[in-house]
């Protein structure tokens, strides 16, 4: 059977090399994430294979989230650990995130997105997390070391002077050594800063602490019971894992960190292989009808219904192997790529080779053959389900089948989603915004299921402003002839478009919304003071630009994290007067007043959520524990505030650090901006990262991300509007083969070579744009609809980029044009003669 | 061999027309200097073995297909110096085709498969005319019919109004009634014969069946490529005794 799967593949090679080509593609997408992982987190293994602690005891924050200071234990804790039975020793560390290290000229380093690690230095070998490579250990406030990649990327030697940024203050102390990059967790690969003991935690942490604590066994103790003891002894505040739950762990962040890329491959692998099913469906349900006869011919001579499926099967299976062996050797070509493009980049991430793991090969293939088979499935019971007198008959084409299971279903599915659709609506927040997303998944298929019943007319439609010459009509209905064939080639395109038309209106809303919410927020502090990627900064910052002249004053937020039940909430400080003039904000209900009194103000939208009022207590845990606030005002959503809302000395009373998140400056009367904000940047030198800028400048940076997701928003497009490219070439040239008789009779009655490409335009550019133009709506309309829930949760000013989203259309229209092309130029070329001998 | 009887202009004009397939000891000559004169207004017939060259001579009559040697003049153009463009353009708008089988695009109706040609050429059609022509093949009441719903001999009459309606140099059939009963096949010769008597159209037709080569005013004999013999003002009994004549002259030779 796959002999003559094989054959048949061979003989009608055109018919489906664009199927490989749609299984090619996403399978390339699929071991290219597959592979990259792998051999990232094989380098970084090989790291973790070297030692950590025996057992590692870490404090357990209450919070899930990231508070603005790491929990730390006390030294007392350790003392503790080191009387239990079978520990030998006890080494506290200190590993502190968010550290910069300046360059020679006094730019941050650039880390590509990476933390930067500040360390204690180890005391203990067996349980240092890095090593010391060249040089001494640093000893007292005014010596460091590096990792060595990073001393030779900035090209710092020893007994220079090294400056860096700590979330407490900014630091110069002489380079003593280098060590090997961080081995634990989050920190593995990245840059690593460190000091002696006492001086990290004067320097990193500003007040006594470790934030783990490594522990050495006695020979012969197992670590799983000693473990159990020390958990016994210091109680459940603290986390002890063994060695190998650390590497666990320490692998499965270190996964996270990666994660996006990885997951920006599989987006693509998914709308590639999703995309190219209707490519493959399409391609055997037209080799099917085209080879009804012969398959029927099989039947007459005694093959089973079920051996005429398993020879379409067999095909499927040919094209499946071939596409996914061709994939997998892309996904390797790609994840090598990528591997090679970061080794550009320099950065400090360990290499390994390639790894082409047999998940990869396994998953490459069961999903590539097993779409491939899927998709061709319903082709393939049709062929077996044709009955034997189809070989006898003159007229070879089947008649369709009827369409109305489709309408039902479709219809039903349709309503479905607009009931979800007026429920989501009648809510708000995110759980509406999700529930959107479904119910346009929904629509999507029930659009999917109705297309081909819709297409005749809309195909009519939006063609009519065309004309009524005779290659257009002849296009036109060629479109219209196969309603499925054009629905499923269509769907491909709306899908995609709907995604993301979708994508671009949140998008443009959310710029939108975070430019107006900016513009209102924002009241007398005409400079703003950020630190580079949100990072929080040490409070000498506001210290310093207090005493600035033409700084008549400086405002502080602070932030942590918090939980509220089991939701997750953002605290803010803010120092007094800040409310109400600085920032601006509007008091739906209570007195802004009670914040000096301990209370809490919460905007409108969190409020509603937690089910809040004025007057209302709630408990907020934070990583001190639970904190009962009681409820003193609530304001309207608030951009620069979407937190529960605490005095400064409140905050600190929560468990809050003492480190700056934004500062709002006041500017002097008849003092010039420019002037101002120049003489900020001057007291602040030695702070590179810490960003000041005014409001339109400042609103430009917040936008910024946004523009990120757009970015990938239009990579997105573009692979789309390729793949749906494919999808368009694969019909029309399928189509050509199908009707090469009727094309030898149109030329040979005098349509001329324009003419026949432009027959074959229209009707790609039919099918283009109706695919697009209900992308679009769907698209769109779900993108209003999100806006409209999320309106008090970021989203609260709604823009459709018309603009782009005609330009998708006009793209869409070119697609077709473009995808005409070839299959024109093949039947050009098309022998009349012989195209009108063919049987 | 004799001149046609009544001297007319001629519709197509051939000198040495020859082709050829491939090459060396495998090369096949389809046709071999076959010069002959089609006459304006008059309906000819081309008969033969299978495989004697008719429909090769057809196509390149017709400019469907080029020869390897010799000339054709439709008219006084020389089809053998067009290049594809103007060839394509010249079977738009001066011959009309008619096919065995697969005539007419199954997307259109039976009236603008009828217009099809106009359509192309972005011509309007001479309302008169094409209602004559409607009338004459008796398909008023089907023209917005796709080809689907009509039978074979509909769907032959629906090509040969086709044919018509551009009023062309030439009309060529290629065995239109091949695939037809005999009372279809009637209406179909019928309709050609009257285009002749009554329109002065130049038909040539490509046949096997004696009865059909009877409505013709002449008969061309065909064999292994090259004319041989001619009948002028044939019946169904006349045609037949040449072929028989023929057939048993060719078994002789063989
Ligand atoms: N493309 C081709 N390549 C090679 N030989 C060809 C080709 N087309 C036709 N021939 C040969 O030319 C000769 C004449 O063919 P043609 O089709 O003109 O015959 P015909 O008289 O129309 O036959 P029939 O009555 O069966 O239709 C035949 O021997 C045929 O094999
Ligand atoms: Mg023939």
């Amino acid at each position: 059977m796959l002999k003559l799967g094989f054959r048949s593949v061979l003989a009608h090679r055109l018919r489906f090399v664009l199927c490989t080509v749609a299984v090619l593609l996403g399978i390339g997408f699929v071991s290219g994430a597959m592979v990259f992982s792998d051999t990232l987190s094989a380098a970084l293994k090989k790291n973790f294979a070297a030692a950590t602690a025996d057992i590692t005891v870490t404090p357990l924050s209450p919070l899930s989230g990231t508070p603005n200071r790491p929990p730390t234990l006390s030294s007392d804790v350790a003392n503790r650990i080191a009387a239990v039975p079978g520990v030998a020793a006890t080494d506290g560390q200190l590993l502190v995130p968010d550290i910069e290290i300046l360059a020679k000229d006094g730019r941050p380093i650039d880390t590509y997105s990476l933390a930067t690690f500040g360390a204690s230095w180890p005391h203990d070998d067996r349980t240092a997390p890095f090593k010391l490579v060249a040089g001494s250990a640093p000893w007292g406030t005014e010596q460091l070391t590096l990792d060595r990649n990073t001393a030779d990327r900035e090209g710092y030697e020893l007994g220079q002077k090294v400056k860096v940024v700590t979330p407490v203050r900014a630091v110069t102390a002489t380079l003593t050594g280098f060590t090997t990059p961080g081995r634990s967790g989050t920190s593995a690969g990245a840059p690593l800063v460190s000091f002696d003991g006492a001086s990290a935690q004067l320097l990193l942490l500003g007040e006594p602490g470790w934030t783990s604590i490594a522990v050495a066994l006695q020979p012969g103790q197992n670590p799983d019971a000693v473990s159990r003891a020390i958990q016994t002894a210091i109680g459940d505040t603290v986390q002890v894992r063994t060695a190998a739950q650390v590497s666990a762990d320490g692998e499965s962040a270190l996964d996270d960190t990666f994660g996006g890329l990885t997951a920006a491959l599989l987006l693509f692998a998914g709308l590639a292989l999703f995309v190219g099913t209707f490519l493959i469906v399409n391609t055997f349900a037209m080799v099917v009808a085209q080879r009804s006869r012969e398959l029927a011919l099989l039947r007459a001579v005694g093959a089973s219904r079920g051996q005429v499926t398993r020879t379409v099967l067999a095909e499927a299976l040919v094209i499946g192997v071939v596409g996914s062996t061709l994939g997998l050797l892309l996904g390797i070509g790609v994840a090598g790529l990528i591997q090679y493009l970061y080794q550009r980049l320099d950065l400090a991430i360990p290499s390994a080779t390639l790894q082409v793991s047999a998940a990869t090969i396994i998953a490459s293939y069961v999903l590539g053959v097993g779409i491939t088979a899927a998709a061709a499935y319903p082709a393939a019971r049709r062929a077996g389900k044709l009955p034997p007198v189809v070989a006898l008959r003159a007229d070879t084409t089947v008649p369709e089948r009827s369409l109305l299971v489709r309408i039902l279903l479709g219809g039903f599915l349709l309503l479905m989603a607009v009931l979800m659709f007026l429920i989501a609506l009648t809510a708000n927040g995110l759980p509406a915004a999700i529930l959107v997303g479904l119910a346009t998944a929904l629509i999507l298929l029930g659009l999917v299921m109705t297309l081909p019943v819709l297409s005749r007319y809309a195909v009519r439609a939006l063609m009519s402003p065309l004309g009524r010459q005779a290659p257009i009509v002849l296009g036109r209905r060629n479109a219209e002839r196969n309603p499925r064939r054009t629905a499923a080639t269509a769907s491909a395109l709306m899908i995609s478009l709907a995604l993301v038309s979708g994508l671009v209106t949140i998008a443009a809303s959310a710029k939108a919304s975070v430019d107006r919410g900016i513009a209102d927020a924002i009241g007398t502090s005409e400079l703003v003071v950020t630190g580079d990627g949100g990072r929080p900064f040490s409070t000498a910052v506001g210290d310093r630009l207090a005493n600035v002249p033409g700084i008549s004053a400086v405002h502080r937020v602070r932030q942590s994290a918090g939980e509220v039940g089991d939701q997750r909430v953002t605290l803010a400080g803010v120092s007094d007067r800040t409310l109400d003039g600085p920032i601006t904000v509007e008091v739906t209900n209570g007195e802004l007043g009670s914040l000096a009194q301990g209370q809490v103000a919460l905007p409108r939208n969190l409020a509603n959520q937690l089910e809040l009022a004025v007057g209302k207590t709630f408990d907020l845990t934070t990583t001190t524990g639970k904190h009962r606030l009681t409820v003193g005002a609530i304001i309207e959503p608030n951009h620069q505030l979407d937190a529960v809302v605490t005095s400064l000395p409140r905050f600190t009373e929560l468990g809050g650090g003492q480190i700056d998140a934004t500062l709002y400056l006041e500017v002097a009367d008849g003092t010039d901006l420019a002037t101002a904000r120049q003489a900020v940047l001057g007291a602040i030198q030695d702070y590179p990262s810490v960003a000041v800028r005014d409001q339109q400048a400042y609103a430009a940076a917040e936008r910024g991300p946004i523009n990120g997701v757009l970015g990938v928003v239009g990579a997105l497009l573009g692979f789309a509007v390729l793949i749906a490219l494919l999808g368009i070439v694969n019909t029309l040239a399928l189509g050509v083969v199908e009707r090469t008789r009727e094309i030898g009779l149109l030329r040979a009655i005098g349509m001329d070579r324009p003419q026949l490409r432009r027959m074959l335009q229209v009707e790609a550019v039919a099918i283009a744009v109706f695919g697009a133009v209900l992308g679009l709506l769907v698209g769109v309309l779900a993108g209003v609809a999100v806006q409209h829930v999320m309106v008090d949760d970021g989203l609260s000013v709604l823009d459709v980029p018309v603009l782009q989203l005609v330009g998708a259309v006009v793209i869409a229209a070119a697609v077709g044009v473009l995808a005409a092309i070839w299959p024109s130029q093949r039947a050009a070329r098309l022998d009349v003669l012989r195209a009108i001998a063919t049987e | 061999m004799t001149a046609p009887p009544v001297q007319q202009a001629a519709a197509i004009t051939t000198f040495g027309l020859g082709r050829s397939y491939g090459s060396g000891p495998t090369r096949i000559d389809a046709l071999a200097d076959v010069s002959v004169e089609f006459g304006q207004g008059r309906f000819t017939a081309i008969m033969g073995p299978s495989g004697s060259g008719k429909s090769t001579l057809l196509h390149c009559l017709a400019g469907l297909d080029r020869p390897t040697s010799g000339q054709v003049l439709l008219g006084d153009v020389d089809l053998t110096r067009l290049d594809e463009k103007a060839l394509t353009h010249l079977r738009r708008d001066r011959i009309g085709f008619v096919f065995q089988a697969f005539n007419l695009v199954p997307t259109l109706t039976a009236l603008e498969n009828i217009t099809l040609p106009l359509d192309l050429a972005n011509r309007k059609p001479d309302q008169a005319w094409l209602d004559v022509v409607v009338q004459t093949v008796g398909l008023k009441d089907r023209l917005h019919h796709k080809p689907a719903e009509l039978s074979g001999g509909q769907q032959q009459r629906v090509a040969c109004a086709r044919a018509l309606v551009s009023r062309p140099h030439v009309v060529f059939a290629d065995e239109p009634t091949g695939n037809l009963d005999s009372r279809a096949s009637a209406d179909v010769l019928g309709f050609l014969h009257r285009s002749v008597r009554e329109f002065g159209q130049t038909v040539v037709m490509v046949t096997h069946d004696p009865t059909a080569a009877a409505y013709a005013d002449r008969v061309l004999f065909l064999a292994d490529g090259r004319l041989h013999e001619e009948l002028a003002d044939p019946t169904a009994e006349s045609v037949l005794d040449t072929m028989k004549r023929l057939d048993s002259s060719s078994a002789q030779a063989g």
